[in-house]
């Protein structure tokens, strides 16, 4: 079974002192699927993302990519194969675009110049942003620093891409950028794992639509499942409470 | 022969022992970047155990808490029953080690002033932490060093002029030597003498200040 998921996340939990997070998470992602992780803050959505790739080291649980599981032995090369893309871009301030792009492919996976500059390019392209190749991140807007941080990502040729709230330090009118490279790349059928608020692209984008509460999974379902007809009371609430805002 | 004859006469001393100056303040740096920036690895990259980051908190204390000319002392005629030193060398070692205290802290503030996303994107992307230490944040930590390693240079240099108690010939070891073959002119001669360390440490200050400009990064705000 677990041969056939790219990513498969089974038991996790994690507890910081007395507050237990994460309280046994486990899900599994297909080629090509993408599924939206949404629920209230502090229901553990992010620190499970944080789990995936041990950036945050869960206390009990086995993550597997592509059947294999992961482990300090192996971290490096594990993260190597799965894009994470943070709340707050985090780019290298010293490095340009187009070395940010390249860098990890240079210095990870041992590619020399000419392969990376090409491989930046085209990512760079993908996201829209080649014009920006030697701009540095502090001369870009939070929507152009974040479609970087998703080519930076991109460039590593991912198995899977872990997105962490990946609109919430946006101003609203520069959400739609960045939405817009996510749906292209979900409908040209890469894995994702989706931490968001953004419920239009749930609906459209999703896979399936996972609702975290407390630690816990509280219910999964389609797009349509979630938003027409819950079962959960809970759902139902989370779901109102984001549609007034939204 | 007036003073100022003496001086053009003797100018070449001068200039000898203001290269020794030199020689001792660039020693001095090396050994205190070297030993500082492994100070500074090692307390905050290092095991956490305490029998490692204590002698080191005691360490950096010592050498910043002695006055450097007790220092001087203590590296000279105390040690020279130890081992076979000349002044000068004890005064690189005694400059060298003081030096090592104030720049672990400056390289420490520097990689502290680094945001921790900086890491964690480098780590998520597959780099070791050595990796992400020398690619990521070393460069980053640099730049805001800079500045504030150029005071330690300043402060250096001035220092130098201390190895003159322990009989380095340095340049105001020299200019004292002008003074007592002329009997006077103590004026004149620690002017000229004070010009020259100016110049040097001004020198100094404008190639680090090009430095710290040519390397900063656009759109930052330091």
């Amino acid at each position: 079974m677990s041969e056939s998921l790219v990513l498969d996340v089974r038991n996790v939990t994690k507890r910081y002192d007395s507050l237990e997070v994460l309280k046994g998470i486990s899900l599994g992602l297909n080629k090509g699927e993408t599924k939206v992780v949404i629920g209230p803050s502090g229901s553990g959505k992010s620190t499970l993302l944080r789990c995936v790739n041990h950036l945050t080291k869960p206390d009990a649980g086995e993550i597997y990519l592509e059947g294999e599981a992961i482990r300090d032995a192996n971290i490096n090369a594990m993260r190597a194969r799965m894009g994470f893309v943070f709340q707050d871009f985090n780019l290298f301030s010293h490095l340009n675009v187009l070395d940010n792009v390249r860098i990890c492919q240079m210095k990870v996976k041992g590619a020399d110049k000419k392969t990376a500059t090409h491989r930046a390019q085209q990512e760079l392209a993908r996201v829209g942003l080649e014009e920006k190749a030697s701009a540095y991140p502090a001369e870009l807007s939070g929507g152009q620093q974040q479609r970087v941080s998703i080519a930076r990502a991109l460039a590593m040729d991912p198995v899977v891409l872990l997105f962490d709230e990946p609109t919430s330090a946006l101003d609203p009118e520069l959400t739609g950028e960045v939405v817009r490279v996510m749906q292209q790349l979900a409908a040209e059928g890469m894995t994702m794992v989706v931490v968001t608020h953004e419920m239009s692209f749930a609906r459209q984008a999703a896979d399936e639509i996972i609702f975290m509460e407390n630690g816990h999974i509280v219910e999964q379902g389609s797009p349509d499942a979630m938003f027409s007809h819950s079962d959960h009371e809970r759902t139902r609430a989370f779901l109102n409470v984001i549609a007034d805002h939204g | 022969m007036d003073i100022y004859d003496v001086l053009l006469r003797d100018f070449p001393f001068l200039l000898k022992g203001l290269g020794v100056a030199l020689v001792l303040l660039a020693l001095l740096l090396v050994m205190g970047f070297i030993l500082g920036l492994a100070i500074c690895m090692i307390q905050l990259y290092g095991p956490r155990s305490r029998f490692i980051q204590w002698p080191l908190i005691a360490y950096e204390r010592v050498f910043r808490g002695i006055p450097i000319i007790i220092m001087l002392f203590i590296f000279y005629y105390g040690m020279s029953g130890l081992l076979d030193i000349t002044s000068f060398g004890a005064a690189v070692l005694a400059l060298g080690f003081r030096s090592s205290a104030y720049q672990s802290q400056i390289f420490h503030s520097a990689f502290q002033s680094v945001p921790a996303g900086q890491m964690m994107a480098a780590r998520a992307v597959g780099m070791s932490r050595v990796k992400a230490i020398r690619h990521i944040l070393f460069p980053q930590a640099a730049r805001h060093a800079i500045g504030p390693w150029t005071n330690e240079f300043s402060s250096e240099i001035k220092e130098t002029s201390l190895a003159y108690v322990i009989g380095v010939v340095e340049l105001t070891r020299q200019a004292h030597y002008i003074i007592t073959s002329t009997q006077g002119n103590v004026l004149t001669v620690f002017a000229v003498v004070a010009l020259l360390y100016f110049i040097v440490n001004r020198a100094g200050n404008s190639a680090l200040y090009a430095f710290e400009k040519k390397l900063a990064v656009p759109g930052f705000e330091k």
